[in-house]
């Protein structure tokens, strides 16, 4: 019943085997978002489906490739491409990379996605640091009976993300002329976008963004003890009251032109927390 | 299709063959309440892993047990230890043995549990008397075929909380200078504690504490037609713009620290039943 320990194991086993080294810190790229790994200095590389229990990506524009190198002269280990629960997926493999970075002896994790803007104070290609989240996915990857080795049974959330970091983050921002908000993120399970009804619901309950990912993974972070950075690329306005349908095309297309901002912005982050 | 009438008559004659006596309340013990067993005249104890179709409980600090015996001189039905969706249970099982205790003859549910107070003028250790629910857990005790011999296929939510027990327990309290509150509980799957942002959203729909458990048992009580007395120790404060983090034992520890008080609501209520039944 508690196989999670040896499915993380097993992973562990197959990237050790090509790459020694200790990641200072695991990245994720969300849509549209994997252009960051260019800058990787490539050591070793995997496809999911190498490395066991992994699912397989199959979100658009989601590559599938883990990555293993150095960025800024940090070691990481980077995923292009992550899983979503509207793949079908249960959140505990949706999850289970963050638990293999984990392992790999990574103490930072940083979290990109694409996401809908409900504040109207956002602009599209603009950056959200995520300060916050709520969790309306309608599950949690820590369900279950707990594994005491890989974290506590009732996890606290009362700071799921690094202040710390979110700081640095803004001041890097502010000294390379980039718009970034601070704001409250909310997971839906997708796949549909939501009704104007629906976006008038999430912005009431006090969230400014809203998307289909990152709660399940950085819920995990928090249980296995990693310090989280979120961000987020508005990539579409979600104005009940101008509401425009949704097109995924332009979607990616904004998240890519948005792409060089955020590395600028893990880049520096990345550094700043490496010490270098 | 329809198994779990079959389960719950399982059950029924297995606790039957070793207790055969009709409990006027099941009580169902969350976190740290546990020791209200103590002040039971224990008649016999059966551990959960020795009965059919129920798991064993593995949250901290719930013991897994289901204890027969008398609260005074009231018949009662006691699970100490409990299921939770947290565990990976089905809302069908976590919910069985308020079907039992129905079968049973039972005819008042009362469930203890333990949680976070967003209403600011709660205070950790105060006692809340559940006056409605919020079910955020997505998922529903009732889903699936419905087999008329358990209930109605729609089960009224208009008032899933006995107003009359809820009255008795209020006045009992007041006279004995319990704090207590009336409140709104909301239920989330867990296991991890709300993020600043969910306490603000919980409180901004009406609720005033927080936690991961009774809604399912309050449902299903709701369907078979049991009266249910609901309290909530408020183990920890939960305001978000002044949030510290929840240590695993602090919960438990406020939680026994008010046992005392529930203990003593309980059994009060419940004498007060007996003895109105008995003039009737």
């Amino acid at each position: 019943m508690l196989d999670l320990y040896d499915k993380i194991q097993d992973a562990l086993k197959v990237i050790q085997a090509k790459w020694d080294k200790t990641p200072k810190a695991g990245i994720i790229l969300g849509t549209g978002l994997g252009g960051l790994v260019e800058e990787i200095e490539e050591e070793a590389s995997f496809e999911y489906t190498d490395i066991p229990h992994f699912a397989a990506s199959t979100a658009t524009s989601h590559r599938g490739r883990l990555v293993c190198g150095t960025l800024c002269g940090v070691p990481v280990v980077a995923m292009e491409g992550r899983f979503h629960m509207y793949e079908g997926y249960s959140l505990k493999q949706i999850t289970l990379p963050v638990r293999v970075m984990k392992a790999l002896g990574a103490e930072l994790l940083l979290c990109s996605n694409a996401a809908g803007g409900m504040n109207p104070f956002y602009s599209c290609g603009d950056i959200v640091l995520i300060d916050d989240h709520i969790n309306l996915m309608g599950d949690n990857p820590l369900i279950g009976i707990n594994d005491d080795r890989l974290g506590p049974r009732f996890p606290d959330m009362c700071a799921p993300y690094d202040h710390d970091l979110i700081d640095k983050a803004l001041g890097i921002a502010r000294q390379e002329d980039i718009v970034a908000h601070r704001g409250v993120f909310v997971a839906v399970a997708g796949p549909n976008l939501e009704t104007r009804a629906e976006y008038r619901f999430l912005r009431a309950i006090g969230a400014d963004l809203v998307g289909m990912s990152t709660v399940p993974e950085v819920i995990v972070a928090v249980h296995c003890g990693l310090k989280t950075v979120g961000f987020s690329i508005v990539t579409d306005l979600c104005l009940p009251d101008a509401l425009k349908p949704a097109d995924v095309a332009e979607i990616i297309a904004i998240a890519n032109a948005a792409e060089p901002k955020l590395r600028t912005l893990v880049k520096g982050v990345l550094t700043e927390y490496a010490g270098k | 299709m329809f198994k779990l009438k079959a389960q719950v008559e399982d059950l029924a004659a297995a606790i039957r063959r070793r207790w055969n006596e009709r409990p006027l309340a099941g009580i169902i013990l969350g976190t740290g309440l546990g020791t209200l067993t103590d002040g039971v005249d224990v008649e016999v104890t059966i551990d959960y892993e020795d009965l059919p179709h129920i798991p064993s409980s593995t949250a901290l600090s719930h013991k897994g047990r289901l204890v027969c015996g008398r609260l005074g001189t009231v018949p009662v039905l006691v699970m100490e230890g409990r299921f939770h969706v947290y565990e990976g249970y089905s809302l069908e099982t976590i919910t069985l043995p308020v079907r039992v205790m129905k079968a049973l003859g039972a005819s008042i549910l009362v469930v203890s549990n333990a949680s976070g107070g967003m209403n600011p003028f709660y205070q950790s250790g105060d006692i809340m008397l559940m006056e409605d629910h919020i079910n955020f857990m997505w998922r529903n005790p009732l889903t699936g075929h419905s087999d008329p011999n358990l209930g109605q296929r729609f089960t009224d939510m208009s008032s899933p909380y006995d107003t009359q027990l809820l009255d008795t327990a209020a006045r009992i309290a007041r006279r004995e200078g319990i704090q207590h509150h009336r409140g709104v509980y909301a239920a989330m799957t867990g296991p991890n504690y709300e993020t600043r942002s969910e306490y603000r959203f919980l409180k901004k729909i009406g609720a005033d504490v927080v936690g991961m458990s009774t809604v399912p048992e309050a449902i299903v009580a709701a369907q078979v037609g049991l009266r249910v007395l609901a309290l909530s120790t408020v183990t920890n404060i939960c305001l978000p713009d002044n949030l510290g983090s929840v240590g695993k034992y602090d919960v438990i520890r406020a939680a026994q620290a008010a046992e005392p008080r529930l203990r003593y609501i309980v059994k009060e209520v419940l004498l007060e039943e007996q003895s109105q039944l008995a003039t009737v």
